[in-house]
């Protein structure tokens, strides 16, 4: 429990609720915390840093946990503003809305459902080393694929001003199954979407180049059926080739 | 102030304590303020982790949490983790495995290892790295952290740990070390604690303390958290002094008005350059004379980089301080800048130092501080034997030192008038001859205090605050306090050279290296300290490895408009020697010859002299040099069994890059019907990661030969123990325990009876400080000198006690002194009786050394890295070291030297850069942006000694603090090519760059 409420998640009818006062690593002690949510909150970001950081922090400030913020958008998550209601946390992010966050909601394939269950999710991304902060990263999240994908979501980091759903993207995949030959069509989409700005890190070619290969690795994941939330089975984050997984 | 106070009570270590803060007051501000001096600030900005606390058993980060958010909150600091006097099981881990080098993050280590514990009492190694990957350490490369981690969590769970020491075999000089090296990794790739493999040759004796793995003088304090460091400590009267810096690459100040500054109330002083007299001086810490030019002023009326110093204020709070600069009217004249030394060095360029007041810069106008030649052999000849000439231009970044404690300095006047500079500095001695004439005052008047140092790295070793803070204690006639912020650090303090060097290469058909020409340009960008001595040095290092019959070093040393570099371990070998060896490694693959025996068949060996080393010494002319002691044979071998290194290398070259297995990699899925067969069949490998494996040979030096003096004082006390003053600076290094060592074994004593205090100019004899890999070499060998003379005269007494002629056949062991009939007496009743006695004297001796030897250390260095040629991400993981430092006086510290400076390379190769803004603004003066390797990302790391015995050094020893440095680049690049086929030349080798020189390869 936190001082403020339940735990971080809690998973209501349609969505499941995380409270914006929570902190990230409230979120990843808690037991509903989906492997997604642990692997895009560690690593480049210390348990120090989640302890401190709250939710909120993270919504208004992408920066503060890049990769979780592009996993959220791919999950399609909404924001509940105080008095304003659900807004999507692209929307939120691109409109600047103000007022105090109340919840984080995490749309459910099923109401009541141990979360995420039924979609496959893929994450992939690029920085000088395996913990530090993501020059560019990925998140999709596909529900379907066999015989078609009936929704799909992509969210890149360090590919646009700031962290992005590259809807057009994603629809290449709607309605299509889920192959090699449709991802990579959709990587090829993503370098077409994205408008990098380039700095110390990457250049605005090289922002371009990895956004492809970053939607094509994290798609693959999601084909691969490694990372569906039914909680075994769950890829590692390979952090260490010392634990048997390289890094990416 | 109009501040916004706050009253709030926070438990702290059980004791429930109340505070009056200011709402923007940090927790890290409000402990410090309350002597919880354990609590650390390395960044202030949450990157560090030094500052850690735990907050509700939580780690966090104290220096981002507003003190009244732990308002009702428990704080645990470290000075709560051990309860009733006895240590807690990690401080007594740490203790044990060495963990704890400088110690100035070790607070922080220690309670998220707590906190860790608590939650999960078995954890995996990963799960310790990515706990403890929110606190930096610069010092140890985390392997003895985790050690002490997994041995306190055994501890903790009821298990029974071993002692925790090195692995020693002994074996013959022409003995394969391979089975050793395989059955010592064996053992700890299995998980088993053990301190590093340390091969000895039979005719070696073993030693009661040198060699052994002797807990650290200063551990408990370290661990304790015990107001140790520089700025523990409560000043009465204390004023804060602040520096403004300057938002330009390049520029005069016309007019600086500091009326306004003046007259803000809380303010003591502001000073300009209209305030302080024109002295002109170099910040370098190196003997005398500082080598020119001398080429800065306290405070300019010329700024020559951003980050440059502009004015300083002295008030009462740093707030306060810092206002008051920002009250400062300046008016300036913005002239143009230049950063690269290539353009610097054209007409036309920015002339940089205009002044007419500086001499000895070779060419101002073109921006040339020193041009230095220097050649060895017959050059046509030599060049007339090459069947062969290879060429290549290699490019070394500007990496920051990033020691964790910032450069701090607090002065004040003592009650007899003298100035005392107490400073985070690893060159007291130069600080107080250096600061005498800028603040008028006579050295005779001045005191420097080296407390304990939070890492330096060399960027300590220079006077950069305290010319600063003695100016405002000189002004306001009241203790002031200079620190550094962080970003300050990037921007004002000190860093490596960049370099560019051109490499020629001539070979023969049998593999004879006949000649090598290096031309450097080594960028000391705005003021020329070091700037002859590091381009000097890596001439040396590099030219003399393979001690061609011919070599030639041409140097340009060249100003631009960006922050200093300085001092930094390694200090232009580890640049020169990415040329060098990745040439080397070049030559070797273009050729088809195999790269062990290219390197065997030309590195320099036992006997040889060092040939260009007489004309290349560091800043002036050398001496001549010979080979008396080299292990780098059985180094090799040591690094080709741990590696499996030619069946790696025979697999890569077959298929350019190892096959990932067992599973296949998910960003390269077949198709169905498709096999891996199929697939190899088009494209060579199956996914985009591809290994390789790489390799480089070095060697070092062991203090200057001819310059780097040091001495030592030893008396005896009433009870047997002895004090040993040093002016040796232990940086956590561990000096201050490998000097106790060297005392305790002449004086027949254990560590325990030696107390070592350094550095203080009125009590410790001099030293030329912490630099140069000398302190093991020339302070230890001023030690070992002085306990000499101590047990000369302790024998002379107890022969006389014993009623002896002759003090021949009497050794001094067990803390008795025997004779050679047998009879014996206890080292306390000699000291009861010279003190009190019998012909009452003290027992003391000082002693100094000086060496007109250099001895070099030797190293081999392996890496294995994986390359993702898709993204151009390069992950390190594994390296090993094998490395012959002479005797290796403590085996504990030694691998920590070597383990920490890994660390550092790992950044300087891979990572590390600071970069600047078409302004010549940095940036990434942040710690994040910057990016240190963190615990979670280390590779793993392999340490072996091979021991030799250095005639010329105390008990055998040569240096071991900067030899890790200087491998690891041409490695790493080797790692690379092996991989994928193409050669970098331009460090860091960050994702883009490699992906780029991969993409242009078209593989």
């Amino acid at each position: 429990m936190t001082e403020t409420g339940p735990e971080p998640g809690a998973a209501l009818a349609g969505y499941w609720e995380i409270h914006c006062d929570a902190t990230l690593q409230a979120l990843v002690d808690g037991p509903t915390c989906p492997d997604l949510f642990r692997r895009t909150l560690t690593g480049y970001l210390s348990w120090h840093v989640r302890n401190r950081t709250t939710i909120e922090r993270v919504l208004t400030t992408p920066s503060t946990a890049v990769a979780w913020f592009a996993a959220i958008l791919a999950l399609g998550a909404e924001v509940r503003v105080e008095g304003q209601g659900e807004v999507p946390v692209d929307a939120f992010l691109e409109r600047r809305i103000k007022g105090r966050l109340e919840a984080l909601h995490i749309p459910l394939p099923r109401p009541g459902a141990v979360p995420l269950e039924g979609v496959a999710w893929g994450e992939a991304r690029v920085a000088r080393t395996h913990s530090d902060e993501p020059i560019v990263s990925a998140v999709a999240v596909v529900e379907g694929g066999e015989p078609v994908v009936i929704r799909a979501r992509l969210a890149l980091t360090g590919a646009c001003s700031r962290p992005a759903g590259l809807a057009k993207a994603a629809a290449h995949l709607v309605g299509n199954p889920l192959t090699l030959d449709t991802i990579r069509d959709v990587a090829t989409a993503v370098e077409a979407e994205v408008m990098p700005k380039g700095d110390f890190l990457g250049s605005t070619e090289y922002r371009r180049a990895m956004a492809g290969v970053m939607a094509r690795r994290a798609l693959e994941e999601c084909l691969a059926g490694h990372n569906t939330e039914t909680g075994t089975g769950c890829a590692a984050h390979g952090s260490s080739t010392r634990e048997g997984g390289h890094g990416r | 102030m109009g501040a916004k106070l706050e009253s709030i009570t926070i438990t702290i270590n059980g004791e429930p304590k109340t505070f009056t803060v200011d709402r923007s007051e940090t927790l890290l501000e409000t402990l410090r303020r309350a002597s919880y001096f354990g609590v650390k600030n390395g960044c202030k900005s949450g990157d560090c982790g030094a500052c850690t606390v735990l907050l509700d058993g939580q780690p966090i980060h104290s220096c981002m949490t507003p003190a009244v958010r732990a308002n009702g909150c428990s704080v645990l600091t470290v000075e709560g983790l051990s309860q009733g006097g006895k240590l807690h099981p990690l401080q007594q881990a740490f203790i044990d495995c060495g963990a704890a080098q400088c110690g100035y993050c070790t607070p922080g280590k220690l309670l998220t290892a707590k906190a860790l514990l608590e939650r999960n009492p078995d954890p995996t190694e990963a799960e310790i790295r990515e706990a403890l990957s929110g606190v930096l350490c610069r010092c140890t490369g985390y392997v003895k952290i985790i050690q002490a981690v997994r041995r306190a969590a055994a501890v903790l769970r009821g298990e029974e740990v071993p002692p925790f020491g090195p692995v020693h075999v002994i074996l013959p000089a022409d003995a394969s070390p391979a089975q050793a090296t395989e059955h010592y990794l064996e053992r700890t790739h299995s998980g088993e604690l053990l301190g590093p493999l340390v091969i000895t040759p039979p005719e070696m004796p073993q030693l009661c303390v040198v060699g052994q793995p002797e807990a650290k003088v200063d551990g408990v304090k370290l661990v304790s958290g015990r107001p140790a460091f520089t700025d523990d400590i409560r000043v009465e009267g204390l004023l804060y002094g602040e520096l403004l810096t300057s938002p330009y690459a390049h520029a005069r100040i016309k007019r600086i008005d500091a009326t306004r500054a003046r007259a803000l109330p809380g303010v003591h002083a502001v000073l300009t350059h209209e305030d302080l007299p024109r002295i002109k001086y170099a910040t370098g810490g190196q003997s005398y004379p500082n080598p020119p030019p001398l080429d800065q002023v306290s405070l300019d009326s010329k700024v020559r980089h951003v980050g440059d110093r502009v004015a300083i204020a002295a008030a009462e709070t740093p707030e306060l301080a810092r206002q008051a600069l920002r009250l400062l009217q300046i008016e300036w004249e913005i002239l143009p800048h230049v950063l690269d030394p290539e353009e610097a060095m054209r007409d036309g360029a920015p002339v940089i130092h205009d002044e007419t007041d500086t001499e000895g810069i070779y060419d101002a106008a073109r921006n040339i501080v020193h041009h230095i030649e220097a050649e060895g052999g017959d050059r046509a000849a030599q060049w007339a034997r090459a069947d062969h000439v290879f060429e290549g231009v290699y490019r070394t970044p500007q990496q920051q030192q990033c020691h964790i404690e910032p450069h701090v300095c607090i002065t004040y006047w003592d009650e007899n008038r003298r100035l005392v500079v107490r400073t985070s500095t690893q060159v007291p001695f130069h600080v107080r001859r250096m600061l005498a004439p800028l603040i008028g005052l006579p050295a005779k008047q001045i005191r420097v205090i080296k407390p304990r140092i939070g890492g330096g790295f060399g960027n300590k070793q220079e006077m950069l605050l305290e010319d600063l803070c003695a100016h405002l204690t000189l002004a306001t006639g009241r203790p002031v306090r200079m620190e550094y912020s962080r970003q300050q650090e990037f921007t004002s303090s000190r860093s490596r050279h960049p370099q560019i060097q051109r490499y020629k290469i001539g070979v023969t058909d049998d593999m004879e290296i006949v000649a090598i020409e290096l031309y450097l340009i080594g960028d000391t960008c705005a003021y020329g300290t070091h700037g002859l001595t590091v381009q000097m040095v890596g001439g040396q290092k590099a030219l003399t490895l393979y001690n061609a019959p011919y070599s030639r070093f041409v140097c340009d040393v060249v100003y631009t408009n960006k922050p200093t570099p300085g001092a930094f371990r390694g200090y232009g070998a580890m640049q020169c020697y990415f040329g060098l060896e990745t040439l080397i490694n070049e030559i070797a693959g273009q050729m088809g010859w195999d790269v062990v025996e290219f390197k065997r068949r030309n590195w320099i060996k036992m006997g040889d002299e060092l040939l260009i080393a007489k004309a290349l010494g560091e800043g002036r002319e050398g001496f001549e040099q010979q080979i008396r002691s080299t292990g780098l044979e059985q180094c090799v071998q040591a690094g080709i069994a741990a590696t499996d290194w030619y069946e790696k290398r025979a697999r890569n070259a077959d298929g350019r890059g190892s096959l990932t297995e067992p599973t296949m990699p998910r960003s390269d899925i077949l198709e169905p019907g498709e096999t891996g067969a199929t697939r190899l069949g088009q494209g060579g490998h199956i996914g985009p990661i591809r290994r390789g494996i790489g390799m480089a040979v070095m060697l070092h030096g062991s203090g200057i030969a001819g310059l780097d003096m040091a001495a030592a004082t030893i008396k005896m006390n009433d009870d047997g123990s002895f004090n040993l003053l040093v002016g040796a600076t232990d940086l956590g290094t561990g000096s201050d325990t490998i000097l106790g060592q060297m005392a305790a074994e002449v004086l027949g004593v254990p560590l325990d009876d030696i107390v070592v205090y350094s550095s203080d100019t009125d009590f410790t004899p001099f030293d030329k400080g912490a630099y140069a890999s000398s302190t093991t070499y020339i302070s230890g060998g001023a030690v070992r000198r002085t306990a000499l003379a101590v047990a000369d005269q302790i024998k002379k007494h107890a022969a006389a006690m014993l009623g002896l002629e002759s003090t021949e056949g009497m050794d001094l062991r067990d803390r008795q002194v025997f004779a050679a009939d047998g009879r014996s007496l206890r080292l306390e009743t000699v000291a009861l009786s010279s003190l009190h006695q019998l012909d009452q004297h003290q027992i003391a001796a000082t002693e100094s050394n000086l060496s007109y030897e250099c001895p070099p250390p030797f190293a081999a260095q392996f890496v294995e890295a994986a390359v993702d040629t898709e993204t151009g991400q390069v992950t390190v993981e594994r390296i090993v070291m094998a490395v012959d430092c002479g005797r290796v006086i403590n085996p504990i510290t030694a691998s920590g030297q070597v383990e920490g400076g890994l660390q550092q390379v790992l950044g300087f190769a891979h990572c590390e850069e600071m970069l600047y803004d078409e302004q010549g603004r940095m940036v990434n003066p942040r710690f994040g942006p910057y990016h240190v390797y963190k615990a979670n990302e280390m590779p793993q790391l392999d340490v072996i000694f091979v021991q030799t015995e250095e005639p010329s050094g105390p008990f055998g020893a040569k240096s071991v603090s900067e030899i890790p440095m200087d491998g690891f680049a041409p490695a790493l690049a080797d790692a690379i090519h092996d991989a994928t086929g193409v050669w970098l030349h331009n460090l860091p080798f960050t994702p883009e760059k490699v992906w780029r020189a991969l993409h242009d390869r078209v593989l």
